[in-house]
């Protein structure tokens, strides 16, 4: 299994990461295991963007909160 | 022609005055043209006294001139009034005082002034002083403004109040002066150097409400025009006016119409810039928000799109392999056997086909299982 990438890599590079395994999955003509590995590795990936977008979403809501604008 | 003299042998009263008198006296009849800052008129007296003060700077001489002198001038002199003189210099032994003594006096008239004053806008137009890439654009939030105005002033109300009003924390540095008469040139020009040296002054402004053109002339005077020019703190004039403009407005840096004008073009609006902030705010909000939301609509589209591959390859070979056993199925001898038929096998291990293979140890397979069996006949 390979590791989750580290948040310091960008919320870019794991989406487009992402794009990539869905683009060969759709295109067909490999394994099951493969499809079952890419997959995995496409569940990682989304689980880090969702988790930076998160953390944008919080960012941005302690900003602007009425505590910040003091 | 020096006088020799020293602490052994000094020289009397009367030598000194007599040759001052004598030198004062060589410089013979002049034209001198001032502005009568002082005139007391003693009645009955043959000798008139008034002080003739230069316009631009503060130095004075005082004219001595007899009744009929000073009665032929038109309009009869009176204090601030701008005039030229025709005199010797007087060198008076009785108290050691000099003055002019005048043989004619002329009122320069208001014509002549403006006359002058439009030979002079030609010349600092020609220096370029008047230039419009000479002017300094004003700060956006100045730290002070200074002000320079008359005491007490209508202007000085007006600036202040009109600026406090639009952004109330502005800072200003006011400097109350003569805006009118013969210590207006003076007190402007120093009060401007003043304000001037002062670093955390960023504009300066010249306020006056209006006036007659001769009440305005300190603002068209030359030496005040060219110590605004060379100022390196951006300078707003504010001087209110009716018909031609002083020619302070041509060299500040802007030119108001009022004093209120100016109070409006110094400071922003607090009000507006608190606005344009929220708005930006709201704008910057929305971009990034919205573009968080489409991420995340990405993300849970490549989510499912990624399941749906898997799911069907996995489903796809589920029934592949579904369709595939059932084939092996009807292909393998189980189907026939559960229709009752047996394989026989003989003692070498070959299937029984005809009588002949039997032999007499025989081993019989059927759907439920094997047994042995024995041939008795044929």
């Amino acid at each position: 299994m390979t590791k989750a990438k580290d948040p310091g890599t960008g919320y870019e590079a794991a989406r487009d990461e992402l794009v990539g395994i869905v683009a060969k999955l759709e295109a067909g003509g490999i394994s099951l295991e493969e499809s079952v590995a890419l997959w995995e590795r496409g569940e990682e990936l989304a689980k880090v963007c969702t988790d930076l977008l998160d953390s944008a979403r919080q960012a941005v809501a302690e900003a602007e909160s009425p505590a910040a604008t003091d | 022609m020096a006088l020799e003299t020293s602490a052994e042998s000094p020289a009397a009263v009367r030598t000194v005055s007599r040759l001052l008198s004598d030198w004062i006296g060589r410089l013979g009849g002049i034209w001198v043209d001032g502005q009568v800052a002082e005139f007391r008129r003693r009645p009955g007296a043959r000798n008139l006294y008034l002080t003739l003060r230069d316009p631009d700077v503060d130095m004075s001489i005082t004219v001595v001139a007899g009744v009929a002198v000073i009665g032929a001038v038109e309009p009869p002199l009176a204090e601030g009034q701008r005039i030229i003189v025709f005199g010797k210099p007087e060198f008076w032994t009785g108290r050691g005082t000099l003055s002019l003594r005048a043989k004619e006096i002329r009122a320069v008239g208001l014509g002549e002034l403006l006359a002058q004053l439009a030979r002079l806008r030609e010349l600092l137009t020609a220096e370029g002083l008047f230039a419009a890439d000479r002017k300094k654009p004003l700060p956006f939030l100045p730290r002070r403004v200074g002000l320079i105005c008359g005491r007490n002033s209508a202007a000085m109300h007006d600036v202040l109040v009109n600026a406090r009003e639009r952004w109330p924390s502005v800072q200003f540095v006011v400097r109350e002066v003569a805006v009118q008469g013969v210590q207006a040139v003076s007190g402007v020009s120093e009060a401007l150097a003043e304000l001037d040296a002062l670093t955390d002054i960023d504009v300066i402004v010249i306020a006056r409400g209006g006036g007659s053109v001769e009440d305005l002339l300190p603002f068209s005077n030359e030496t005040l025009v060219r110590a605004v020019a060379a100022c390196a703190t951006p300078v707003v004039s504010a001087i209110g006016h009716e018909q031609d403009a002083p020619l302070i407005d041509f060299v500040a840096d802007l030119r108001a119409s009022t004093p209120t004008d100016a109070a409006k073009r110094i400071v922003p609006s607090l009000a507006e810039q608190a606005a344009l902030v929220s708005s930006l705010r709201t704008r910057a909000h929305r971009v990034v928000v919205g573009q968080l939301d489409r991420e995340s609509q990405r993300v849970t589209d490549l989510r499912r799109r990624s399941r749906t591959v898997v799911l069907n390859a996995i489903s796809s070979r589920e029934s592949e392999i579904g369709h595939l056993s059932a084939r092996v199925r009807t292909l393998s001898p189980a189907a026939t056997l559960e229709r009752g038929y047996a394989i026989v096998t003989n003692a070498a291990g070959v299937i029984v086909r005809t009588p002949d293979d039997a032999d007499s140890a025989l081993d019989v397979r059927v759907s439920g299982g094997r047994f042995t069996a024995t041939r008795t006949s044929s």
